[in-house]
């Protein structure tokens, strides 16, 4: 969907000075939520999770932490899949319901042996496509020319496994771009831009 | 630890998912000037302290967690993971120039090599004084955290993640490397499941060292394509 986690090319915000002495966790709380988040092993694939952050309304998005982010979505997922309550969770020394039955996520192996439909220097036009589910197209590169230029291999596709649909296993590749294909005239003409996509997002550019 | 200092928790009487709504009023008000920076960020702070605590509390009353378990992946990501393990593959394709062909070529072939435990896919890209590399997440936090440690919190905001792709040499410069002109820059969007190691450039009077000399010379930074190396002398 079109998120407020999709930054890309926006301005206005203040690089902060960067620590090169900081700790993993700022916060108790933050190794907290994310030790819960890696020792439950629950139902969510890891798009499915991305994909509740990015549900997040745009203001509360970029009011929230980053593990502040996780904890609204750790606390959002178990609530839509019925392994807690919001009263429980308000109150968590008040009476507890069972769980609702859940099966472990678990990624079944790909097929490597699956074809690819491009090949390294093929020219590709990313598809403009602006879907309300889950997706791995960032807005900057939506319709816009790019060339092969690395292939990863077969890896499931986010924008289906997110939503528990088939996983369509397909080709990633990098792909790159001229920046002044995704900026104009105010790029540099020695920048380049490369990023990750699936088959699925791509069309031959010919 | 700050959480606990914060005696009005009257504000956050309504805690779990609608005290998140509370932090943005919160933010508000602090734009508006009706309350100090300071006390919104101990505001945030003690609701998301009160709000981990509970998550933990259900999930482990309801044995859909050990608590054991939250221990050992804490210890993990404190003590066992972080930048040491990414200087390794970079100070041993410094000293090492068939090692650094295979890392550029597989770089996952190159990591198992070195005994180092693979958790993603991983690719090399290789600083020269021609060519710098930088590396960023836009849509997320994607990063080599098997080798890295846990990114840091400028990777993962959203100024970096804005910035890196439409400005990278601007990002650069404020982060105190100016690059010349005639050189090319390649920024790599984590989008996907791979994660990019940025081989930094072997910095100039470090001839006679040895690898494990050179490895404490790695920085964090540097392998995530932010910073130059500077010389040690």
């Amino acid at each position: 969907m079109n998120g407020m986690h999709d930054v890309g090319g926006m301005g206005g915000f203040t690089l902060p000075v960067r620590d090169p002495d900081e700790p993993p966790f700022k916060y108790e709380w933050e190794a907290l939520v994310f030790a819960a988040n890696q020792a439950f092993h629950g139902p969510w694939p890891v798009d499915r999770r991305r994909f509740a952050i990015e549900s997040m309304p745009p203001d509360l998005y970029l009011s929230t932490s980053y593990f502040g982010r996780w904890l609204w979505r750790f606390e959002k997922l178990l609530v839509e899949d019925g392994l807690a309550t919001e009263e429980e969770l308000r109150n968590p020394d008040g009476p507890m319901s069972p769980a609702a039955d859940f099966q472990p996520f678990v990624r079944d192996a790909v097929d490597h042996t699956i074809p690819p439909k491009f090949r390294v220097g093929d020219d590709v036009l990313v598809k403009n496509e602006h879907p309300t589910g889950h997706t791995r197209v960032p807005r900057y590169v939506r319709g816009r020319r790019g060339t092969i230029h690395l292939d990863h291999g077969v890896y499931d596709l986010p924008d289906t496994v997110a939503h528990g649909l088939d996983p369509k296993p397909q080709h990633c590749y990098a792909v790159i771009f001229r920046a002044s294909e995704l900026w104009g005239a105010r790029a540099n003409p020695r920048d380049w831009i490369y990023v990750d996509l699936w088959d699925d997002y791509l069309l031959a550019d010919s | 630890m700050t959480e606990d200092k914060v005696s009005r928790r009257e504000f956050l009487a309504k805690t779990s998912l609608a005290a998140s709504t509370a932090v943005a009023a919160a933010a508000t008000a602090t734009a508006t000037g009706q309350v100090g920076a300071q006390e919104v960020e101990e505001y945030a702070q003690s609701d998301y302290s009160v709000r981990a605590k509970a998550l933990v509390s259900v999930l482990t009353k309801k044995n859909l967690i050990d608590p054991t378990e939250i221990d050992e992946v804490i210890e993990f990501y404190e003590t066992r993971v972080g930048p040491h393990i990414g200087a390794r593959l970079v100070a041993r394709s410094w000293v090492d120039p068939e090692f650094r062909e295979r890392l550029l070529s597989d770089a996952n072939a190159a990591a198992t090599e070195l005994g180092i435990e693979r958790r993603r896919d991983l690719v090399a890209v290789a600083n020269t004084p021609q060519v710098h590399n930088l590396v960023v997440c836009t849509l997320c936090s994607c990063y080599p955290w098997f080798i890295l440690g846990l990114p840091p919190t400028w990777y993962k905001d959203a100024p970096y993640r804005a910035r890196a792709v439409i400005d990278p040499r601007g990002v650069l410069k404020e982060f105190g490397t100016e690059l010349d002109e005639g050189v090319e820059v390649r920024v790599w969007d984590s989008t996907a499941e791979v994660r990019y190691i940025v081989i930094p450039v072997r910095p100039q009077g470090t001839d006679g060292m040895t690898e494990g000399q050179l490895q404490a010379l790695v920085t964090r930074d540097s392998m995530i394509g932010a910073e130059r190396l500077k010389s040690p002398v």
